[in-house]
């Protein structure tokens, strides 16, 4: 049974809504508005790891399963793996993976910012915990991306606890202008 | 007739059986199309000739089978020579024109000249026809899209969610001006395990939404080419008069 009349709900529309609505049923067009980043960075930081990264191959699946209930650790989730005091670099390292793919395909499922913060928190976090670097990044480019992600008003404290520690682990130094994205 | 009456056949008069079998299927398609754009050909026809808004229905029931179902008409809109629309506003203006002047003949010369005067300026009754055109095809891919997601014999998992995530995300905010519902709210009631599945949700509307408007469209433009290029053509036209308005 049909619950929505569309001859209704078009008969009256506007241009200006008709056009909003083509625009926005592209495929390309943003999924989410600004506005709703904070929400939906604390959905993916609450986000079971397995649900996302179980995208990979099936033998990264497979090891990704083993890591993430290694030791009883049980990580859950991103936030879960973040604020771990020794959490397996290896989880870190394909998190920081699965964030690089997001922020370079430009039909990611993912906003742009909430993957590109996710990707520097993985790089924050081991090397705040671990004293591991994960990324290629010059310090430059790393210093810039961490501030970046740590002053995002979405970004909630304990990850930004986190960017913060990890800008005091690099070297001083005048970062790059302008935004890392 | 009315752009109301959906449930049956517009040409309850035609004699299908006098037609030839070849063209049934032919005929068929036609009658859907025209129902289905009843109203964009309706208000073409009253702006171009408003002293004939009383007989519009009529004129346009006998433009429906004396011009359309005529075989070989759909034949004749070359989509190389413009578009299906263009050609049914001519093909009905044509008529309208041709049923005045015969009717001129017969009687008094009066018709004649009131349709001299008020023949159509190029951008008005295009325009609205146009307008109404866009919101056909959309009702009817949104009317499709929904009877798809619903559908009880989908093996995909959550269609039906695909499409109230649609509506709620897209359709409701932008074409009825509802508030945009929070995105907590979103995930707590189709239970999203995380923005990216959330995502692929709202992904997937918009591919079935696609896939629909394609073939609405297809239907009239026939070829794969020329509907990308209607589909464009339509966005085109909202977009500038969007801008206009």
């Amino acid at each position: 049974m049909s619950e929505f009349n569309s001859a209704a709900a078009l008969s009256k529309s506007q241009p200006k809504s008709l056009a909003a609505f083509l625009a926005a049923g592209a495929e390309r067009a943003r999924f989410w508005r600004p506005e709703e980043l904070s929400a939906i960075f604390r959905h993916q930081m609450s986000a079971p790891i397995l649900v996302d990264l179980g995208g990979f191959d099936p033998a990264t699946s497979v090891r990704l399963k083993t890591l993430s209930q290694a030791q009883s650790l049980l990580l859950k989730s991103f936030s879960d793996l973040f604020h771990h005091p020794v959490p397996p670099l290896e989880l870190l390292s394909i998190t920081k993976d699965f964030a690089k793919a997001n922020m370079d395909h430009p039909e990611s499922s993912l906003p742009h910012e909430v993957a590109a913060a996710l990707y520097y928190a993985s790089i924050a976090t081991a090397l705040v915990r671990l004293d591991a670097r994960i990324s290629q990044l010059k310090d430059a480019e790393l210093q810039r991306g961490l501030l970046w992600a740590k002053d995002q008003p979405w970004v909630d404290d304990p990850t930004r606890e986190i960017l913060v520690e990890a800008l005091k682990k690099i070297p001083p130094g005048v970062p790059p202008e302008g935004p890392p994205l | 007739m009315s752009s109301e009456s959906s449930a049956s056949s517009i040409f309850p008069r035609t004699d299908w059986a006098g037609l030839g079998r070849a063209a049934d299927a032919d005929e068929a398609r036609l009658d859907a199309l025209i129902r289905l754009y009843w109203g964009p050909l309706r208000i073409f026809l009253v702006a171009t000739f408003p002293s004939l808004k009383d007989q519009a229905d009529v004129l346009l029931q006998e433009f429906a089978e004396d011009k359309i179902l005529k075989e070989g008409w759909l034949r004749r809109a070359d989509p190389n020579r413009g578009k299906f629309r263009d050609f049914l506003k001519t093909s009905l203006r044509h008529f309208v024109l041709d049923r005045l002047n015969r009717a001129d003949a017969r009687h008094a010369p009066v018709s004649l000249e009131e349709l001299q005067q008020e023949l159509p300026g190029p951008a008005g009754p295009s325009d609205e026809f146009d307008l109404t055109w866009v919101r056909a095809v959309l009702a009817e891919t949104l009317r499709r899209m929904e009877a798809d997601c619903r559908d009880p014999a989908s093996d995909q998992p959550r269609r039906g969610f695909i499409w109230e995530m649609f509506r709620i995300r897209l359709i409701d905010p932008l074409l009825n001006d509802a508030p945009q519902t929070p995105y907590d709210e979103l995930i707590e009631r189709f239970g999203i395990k995380s923005p990216t599945d959330a995502s692929n949700l709202l992904l997937s509307g918009k591919r079935i939404f696609k896939m629909h408007l394609a073939r609405v469209i297809k239907e009239y433009a026939e070829q794969d080419a020329a509907t990308a290029a209607e589909i464009q053509e339509l966005e085109n036209f909202v977009s500038r008069l969007a801008k206009r308005s």
